[in-house]
């Protein structure tokens, strides 16, 4: 079928008008080849300008339209509605800014109009070597995998169970809780006690949407979004093994804890009655906060910022639980002398300072101090700082707590490596977008929340469950299928060498390697088609549908001709 | 499911969020903000911290997004003033002022700016720059639509009814006079609530001498100065017309007296520092801090690179005592560091980072929502819930700054939580 290409420029009121000589712009480029019109017109955007281009493309029967007007980001869109409308395949349109690149930008008409005259031919060029796209749809799946039982996963499952949606919480130890089971008490802002978290598991275990897979590893996960394929095995009823399927994967695997023993300035492990966070929770939890000689001790120091500067970041939790266990111990001892060594504290969440003034009025001394040093000196913990005012000094105490820094769990890098998702700086799973996307990654349906992420307390690691819940129930609604993007990379067999080069660019883990065929294979269905593997083939058998070298290269060629 | 009308009330980053992930899941929004563009704060940052992207490019998009989508009701000059009912079947008023300029027809070329008669202080550029009755805050403002200030507009408000000036340059017809303010009824089965903050008034704090004459500069002022889009198009014009070169950053004004920590202040000063230094490397910059709240994996490095740029950090031993005063015609901050001594710097600009309040129609929503503030003024949220998103009030949910000081990653994450509560709650489903 021969070609007939429309070309229409818009007015743009006078915005258009007043800086390019349209009449002559459509003189010039009315001979080209292909096309069919070249006219102008008022203000295409408008409602009697949208009819006027719909009705225009049938009368017409343009194969190819070229609109002149401002941004794509502006009205692309827009015009895109109307050659589907006109039954015109919407891929076979292109758009030309001559308003902000043009006349906007050029105050003498005639060389604005000069290089009007050469985007609009470019477009022509261009549009010309348009083939018409297709959207496709794909059946999805809208169950979900939750890695980790901690609090994270508990609420993950809880926020996305329901009679059209499955889910699979998968633990890795032989009960859910994670870290919170380790916990005495929570924070007052976090609810009054632990008591919600036993609801909660309870909650998930009368689920019938929920399956819960306790002492199980993750084996396996293959797939995209809205399918993925998933095997896990049991630890202990003989690596039983179990496969399903699901759309979307949350991780939930929470966090570690810094071994004090690697910065032995702490004296963990080597002095005596100095023990981490951890300890004391069990010692809380046991009602019994005593030496190992079996005594309640006179005197506590808390260690804050343990593990910070060799991680180079702040854990945020460790100055309000440090306040916590100080409050705690002059509750239970009220005779107990306790001192806080901070670096700064981080108070960030709005109750937080109270929590601190409050511990203040109970007499614990808050000591703003570096350089650390805990030494056993005659049976006594000897603390060594120095001070705000750059003073060396020291105090003596019966017992001495760490806080730790919070670090990635263990299985963070194999998580990472299975799912294919990148970590940052710091070992913990990075964002796809830190700022605008903090809980989604590069690869579509897979989600990391709570710790995993990096430090945060308990509200925090919930608000971002229920976010990866909010965004999976948003778009991967039971029985709708996914519309995949259409502009994607494809790669030409013949050409592949199957270097391996565009695994290693692809941000989004789209290109796997066949080594039957020893060539590389595009996920069409979850390509994003930003194109970095097209740059990066040496051999040039990648193309990008809607971007591919002779659209390029033509569109270019004419821009600069 | 189920089609159901959603009400969210503020559209920063936020509101936003929540808007277009609710209509991915099918619901209609009508996103009602009270300002005439979107984009809420963010939108006037230049850069954000800690990889100082450009702010504009980075929410743009997410604005563009909000404009094109069918499946939400922007409205815009519009604050709710009544809601009765209850979840799932919430029926409000909403007033809507007129703009006078039709969002269909303005296709935003800014013909009508410069034959205004009317001059008046720009509040989104904090007061740094004049705006006519008739104009966009800023470049880049969307929607790219301006509204008439009706209380300075010389037409409307008779001083001068011949005056049509805009309407006179308006090639496209979208300037309508006879516009009037509406009350639009809606009915909705949800409601979250993402109206932002606000910032504490320096001018309240008479310890740093602020007067909007001399160099001293709020956090928001600063913001606005070198933002390339901003009242000097990112020049670094101090109000004497001097340039930077000794700098005082002051954290934590106000923050006894509000009673917390506003979470961000100590990042974007740093943020401040690394574009000063950036700008002029030859500046000399001290930061007067209490404890560097810099919670968060990546947010020390952002400092340790501040340090290595020689920026000068300086705990104070008691944040309140500080204080600015001019002497002999230039301004200094008096502090004690760590050593109780007393100090003076010299200073040719000073920034103060004022602690974040809750936004000024707070009372007045919670009033009309019914629910209940906490002690600082926020919106509380459940007390026996783990997560603060959903209020006392079944169906409503609080997102973003509204609940207390948070970054912008959190902000989003609790609109995202919101989405999820709607979604679940308009399929009959009530978690916790």
């Amino acid at each position: 079928m021969s070609k007939k290409i429309g070309v229409y420029i818009c007015e743009c009121g006078t915005n258009i008008s007043d800086r390019i000589d349209i009449d002559s712009l459509i003189e010039e480029i009315s001979s080209l080849e292909d096309v069919g019109v070249a006219k102008k017109y008022g203000l295409l955007c408008s409602p009697a300008g949208k009819k006027y281009l719909a009705e225009d493309i049938k009368k017409e029967e343009l194969t190819h339209l070229v609109i002149g007007a401002c941004s794509p980001r502006e009205h692309e869109q827009t015009f895109m509605k109307v050659c589907l409308e006109a039954g015109l395949n919407p891929y076979l349109f292109q758009m030309v800014n001559i308003r902000e690149q043009c006349a906007w930008m050029i105050s003498d008409k005639e060389a604005a109009t000069r290089l009007a005259i050469k985007y609009i031919r470019a477009g022509i060029k261009r549009v010309a070597l348009h083939k018409s796209l297709e959207k496709i749809e794909l059946e999805s799946n809208p169950d979900v995998l939750v890695i980790g039982g901690g609090i994270a996963g508990i609420e993950a499952s809880l926020s996305l169970a329901g009679p059209e949606r499955k889910i699979y919480l998968v633990e890795k130890t032989d009960a859910l809780g994670g870290m919170t089971n380790k916990f005495a008490q929570l924070l007052p802002h976090q609810g009054a006690n632990l008591s919600i978290v036993k609801d909660k598991i309870e909650q998930v275990n009368n689920n019938e949407h929920i399956e819960v897979f306790t002492s199980t590893a993750v084996e396996d996960i293959h797939g995209f979004l809205g399918n993925f394929e998933i095997s896990v095995t049991n630890q202990e009823k003989d690596s039983e093994k179990k496969e399903f399927k699901a759309g979307a994967v949350v991780v939930a695997i929470g966090f570690g804890l810094y071994d004090p023993k690697e910065t032995p300035a702490f004296g963990y492990g080597d002095v005596e009655n100095v023990i981490n966070a951890l300890e004391f929770e069990t010692m809380i939890s046991s009602g019994k906060i005593v030496l190992k000689n079996g005594k309640p001790p006179a005197s506590v120091a808390l260690i804050h910022c343990v593990g910070r500067k060799e991680k180079g970041y702040c854990s945020k939790t460790c100055c309000l639980y440090s306040i916590k266990f100080a409050r705690y111990l002059k509750d239970k001892l009220p005779n107990v002398d306790v001192s806080e060594f901070y670096q700064d504290l981080c108070l960030p969440d709005k109750s937080d300072q109270n929590y601190f003034e409050e511990a203040k009025k109970k007499g614990i001394h808050f000591i703003q101090s570096d350089e650390i040093e805990i030494k056993d000196i005659n049976d006594r913990i000897k603390v060594k700082y120095k001070s705000a005012e750059g003073k060396k000094e020291e105090l003596s105490v019966d017992m001495a707590i760490l806080a730790p820094a919070m670090v990635p769990s263990q299985d963070t890098p194999k998580m990472a490596e299975m799912l294919n998702l990148p970590l940052d700086e710091t070992g913990f799973f990075k964002e796809a977008h830190e700022m605008l996307n903090p809980v989604a990654t590069p690869i579509e349906g897979v989600f990391v929340v709570g710790c995993a992420l990096g430090p945060k307390n308990i509200p925090d690691s919930i608000v971002q469950s229920q976010a990866a819940a909010g965004k999976i129930l948003s778009t991967l609604i039971p029985g709708k299928k996914l519309e995949p993007e259409v502009k994607t990379a494809e790669i030409r067999e013949e050409f592949c060498t199957g270097c391996q080069t565009c695994l290693s660019v692809c941000f989004y883990g789209v290109i796997s390697f066949d080594e039957h065929k020893g060539i590389s294979i595009v996920n069409e269905a979850i390509c994003r088609g930003c194109g970095s593997c097209v740059g990066s083939c040496p051999s040039g058998a990648i193309k990008i549908k809607h971007f591919t070298y002779p659209q390029l290269y033509r569109e270019v060629l004419e821009a600069l001709r | 499911m189920k089609k159901q009308n959603v009400l969210i009330i503020g559209a920063g980053v936020a509101g936003m969020e929540a808007s277009q992930l609710l209509t991915e899941a099918g619901h209609k929004v009508y996103l009602v903000e009270k300002e005439s563009l979107i984009g809420g704060q963010t939108i006037k940052f230049e850069e954000v911290y800690p990889n100082m992207e450009c702010s504009t490019c980075m929410v743009s998009p997410k604005q563009q997004e909000i404009l094109q989508n069918e499946n939400i009701e922007l409205l815009l000059l519009s604050e709710v003033k009544e809601v009765n009912g209850t979840a799932g079947e919430f029926k409000v008023k909403v007033k809507k002022k007129a703009s006078y300029v039709s969002l269909a027809n303005c296709i935003g070329c800014g013909a009508c700016y410069e034959p205004c008669p009317v001059s008046l202080d720009n509040n989104f550029e904090e007061g740094l720059s004049k705006m006519k009755a008739i104009a966009v805050p800023c470049a880049g403002a969307l929607p790219n639509v301006p509204a008439i200030d009706a209380e300075n507009c010389l037409h409307l408000n008779g001083k001068k009814k011949e005056c049509q000036a805009c309407k006179e340059a308006c090639m496209f017809d979208a300037i309508d006079f006879s516009e009037k303010d509406e009350t639009l009824d809606l009915e909705v089965s949800a409601i979250i609530v993402a109206t932002g903050f606000d910032m504490l008034d320096l001018k309240k704090l008479s310890q740093y001498g602020y007067n909007q004459k001399d160099n001293v500069y709020t956090a928001l002022e600063f913001e606005r100065l070198y933002a390339e889009n901003g009242p000097t198009e990112g020049k670094l014009i101090l109000r004497d017309g001097e340039t930077p070169k000794t700098i005082g950053i002051i954290h934590c004004a106000g923050r006894e007296e509000q009673g917390y920590c506003s979470a961000v202040c100590c990042m974007y000063s740093t943020k401040f520092s690394h574009f000063l230094k950036h700008k002029v490397p030859e500046a000399k910059i001290k930061e007067f801090h209490s404890d560097l709240c810099i919670p968060g994996k990546s947010h020390q490095k952002f400092y340790q690179e501040a340090l290595k740029k020689e920026i000068e950090f300086i705990r104070c031993r008691n944040i309140q005592d500080i204080s600015v005063e001019k002497k002999n015609g230039s301004l200094q901050v008096n502090y004690q560091n760590g050593n109780i001594e007393k100090n003076t710097f010299k200073a040719n600009m000073i920034i103060v980072a004022p602690a974040m309040l809750p936004g000024k129609d707070t009372k007045n929503l919670a009033e009309t929502l019914g629910l209940s503030l906490d002690e600082k003024g926020f919106f509380a949220t459940k007390s026996n819930e783990l997560s603060p998103i959903a209020t006392d009030v079944e169906g409503i949910f609080v997102a973003g700054c509204a609940e207390g000081p948070k970054d912008i990653p959190d902000s989003i994450a609790q609109a995202e939580a919101a989405v999820g509560k709607v979604v679940n709650l308009s399929q009959g489903k009530i978690n916790e």
